[in-house]
């Protein structure tokens, strides 16, 4: 008889646990999604009934504006305030903090907090706008159709952009200070050392962070859920809440273990691209 | 024109002054050194000339113009850096042509004079690789070839050869050598390596402390050094230095030894030092009794360190020497080849 590598003996209690904790529910989803409630074999009926429904495609557009919205707001910001937190200036570790906060305040009390903020008689924003004269009319920031999706996104780049500054912060630190000697003696101007030297040198955290920023994005409910449950008009209806109220409001179990089935191959699919084509141009680690 | 003119040149970082006011006048086509411990402010300077350190007070000019207030790429340098400082993420062919790049140059002109530079090294064959694919000697290359590419009134190189193993520095600093007499461009190059200095300058600026000691040739240095400091640092094995007084033109050492000052010397003095280099001294009847402590052949000559008017001395022999530590042997210092210094101010005392 072969012995077993010890390498994987010690391995294996681990990966006994973690099988227990993430393929057995990955499978029962699966069970779930081709079966009815008495547990009978229905083949793709789940399936055909949750794409005919009127709010899937509607859910499936609102997540691409919501990810891809985060997604490019969060990396702008994260990676300009990083690149500013790493200027010499006094107070430098204070302020390093503070940006940390949005990151740290757990995402139900951030949510409840904006949804004060944001509220259109009382929040402080309309508030704000309107003394001053900035605005006519207060604007009703969570129920206008116009407003809030983006009233949504602004809340996640808030909650997430001190993520990317942190990590993008740390990438900048380890650039060595050389690099932009030798790029001042050829002739660069900040915005060129940004370009040439900078960017570059941190391309690898951006990609690594935006996939994990990705991932999020795709499976957030708390804000949302805690603010609009998706509404008004399912405006804010993203896919995981589609699948969260279906499950857990609707009691359609095995539709939303359809719908989730169908959710998770497309996730595979975005990141499984995304690390083809973007992390393996790069030197990325994987 | 590629001259440096360095004029009370000072620097300051708070209260804490590191260069003392250093003048340094360096000609077109010359390649300079500038050497010293660690601490001693030539990476500084060479900085300062550079633009990358502001400049407390004094003036730096390049080509005659004062580059005081000139940005870095204003000022007509190019620079090696220590960790050679290439870009990872470009090619060996990017890194080259970088500044043409910021300088709007044609791409024709851009790939002509990287072309060129390539070709001065011998980087041909390497221009698509990424630094990190290269080895240390063909990095420092590829730093080098990017100083080319400007075609610089000046080249700063900051202790360009440290990060290399012995073999391939020795090799590098030839072909640095070989560069300069090739394309005559004034060269500023910071050391701490005297051995490099003496064999790769046309003259020597030896610093300390924030001080210029003396700035002469390198043989000028190992000869007439002006100080104990320049004595101690240049040449090794180093100097040796006997403490003592001069007395009827001979000098007596501590424990009454007595050298003769070969006709040097006629002043009676209380308190100096002798320096004698390792290789002058002499074995032979007549000398000093020197008793050996360790013997060490490196194949060409043989180090002797020995127990010589009450202190230890080196001394450097052509000849194998086949004694034992223990052994008693008779040492002459060449008396033409004495130094004498001042045992309180460290000058050179001369006749």
């Amino acid at each position: 008889m072969r012995r077993l590598p010890t390498g994987l003996l010690f391995a294996l209690p681990a990966l006994i646990v973690l099988l227990a904790l993430i393929a057995y529910p990955v499978v029962y989803t699966g069970i779930l999604s081709v079966t009815d409630g008495s547990g009978a074999f229905t083949g793709t009926e789940n399936f055909r009934d949750v794409l005919s429904a009127r709010m899937t495609p509607r859910a499936f557009t609102n997540t691409l504006w919501w990810v891809g919205g985060s997604i490019i707001f969060q990396v702008i910001l994260g990676t300009a305030a990083a690149i500013l937190l790493n200027q010499e200036f006094p107070g430098r570790g204070i302020v390093r903090a503070i940006a940390v906060i949005p990151w740290v305040v757990p995402g139900i009390v951030a949510a409840t907090t904006w949804a004060w903020m944001f509220h259109t008689e009382f929040g402080i924003i309309n508030y704000m706008l309107t003394g001053p004269g900035l605005m006519d009319e207060p604007v009703g920031w969570l129920t206008n159709p116009d407003t809030v999706m983006p009233a949504m996104i602004a809340i996640n780049v808030w909650k997430l952009f001190p993520f990317v500054a942190i990590m993008v912060l740390a990438g900048l630190q380890s650039i060595p200070k050389d690099l932009y000697e030798a790029a001042r003696v050829d002739g660069a101007s900040f915005w060129e050392e940004t370009r040439y030297i900078t960017l570059p040198q941190v391309r690898p955290v951006l990609i690594a962070v935006t996939l994990l920023l990705v991932i999020w994005a795709l499976n957030h409910v708390t804000t949302i859920y805690a603010i609009t449950k998706g509404g008004p008009a399912n405006l804010t209806l993203i896919t995981p809440i589609q699948i969260f109220r279906l499950g857990f409001e609707s009691f359609q179990f095995n539709q939303a273990a359809a719908l989730s089935v169908i959710f998770f191959v497309i996730a595979m699919v975005i990141v499984a691209l995304y690390i083809r084509f973007l992390a393996s141009s790069g030197e990325v680690a994987r | 024109m590629g001259t440096v003119t360095i004029d009370q040149v000072r620097k300051a970082y708070g209260t804490l002054e590191v260069l003392h006011g250093v003048n340094v006048n360096i000609a077109d086509g010359e390649f300079v050194v500038l050497v010293g411990p660690s601490g001693c402010g030539k990476s500084t300077l060479l900085r300062m000339i550079a633009g990358l350190e502001e400049i407390t007070s004094g003036t730096i000019s390049v080509g005659g113009r004062v580059v005081n207030d000139l940005r870095p790429k204003e000022r007509d340098i190019a620079m090696v850096f220590q960790s050679y400082a290439l870009y990872p993420h470009m090619t060996v062919a990017e890194n080259m042509g970088f500044s043409l790049k910021l300088a709007r140059a044609d791409k024709a002109e851009r790939q002509r004079r990287v072309a060129e530079a390539a070709r001065i090294l011998g980087l041909e064959s390497l221009l698509d690789r990424r630094p990190g694919q290269l080895s240390g000697g063909q990095r420092q290359r590829v730093a080098m070839g990017r100083s080319i590419v400007r075609d610089p009134a000046v080249f700063l190189f900051d202790e360009p050869l440290s990060n290399l193993d012995a073999k391939l520095r020795v090799q590098m600093r030839s072909e640095i050598k070989a560069l300069h007499q090739r394309l005559g461009t004034t060269t500023v190059y910071v050391t701490h390596d005297q051995i490099e200095a003496m064999t790769m300058a046309d003259r020597i600026v030896v610093m300390h402390g924030g001080r210029v000691e003396q700035i002469g040739t390198p043989l000028d240095l190992y000869d007439r050094p002006a100080n104990i400091f320049v004595a101690t640092f240049i040449g090794s094995p180093a100097m040796n230095i006997l403490e003592g007084r001069i007395s009827g033109g001979r000098f007596i050492a501590a424990d009454g030894s007595e050298v003769d000052l070969g006709g040097r010397g006629a002043t009676e003095r209380g308190h100096v030092l002798l320096g004698v280099r390792p290789e002058h001294l002499v074995p032979g009847p007549g000398g000093l009794p020197a008793q050996i402590i360790t013997v060490e052949p490196t194949g060409s000559e043989t180090h002797v360190t020995a127990r010589l008017g009450g202190q230890d001395v080196v001394g450097a022999f052509r000849e194998r020497i086949t004694g034992r530590p223990g052994d008693v042997l008779s040492l002459r210092p060449h008396p033409a080849a004495l130094h004498l210094f001042d045992a309180d101010t460290g000058e050179r005392l001369e006749a």
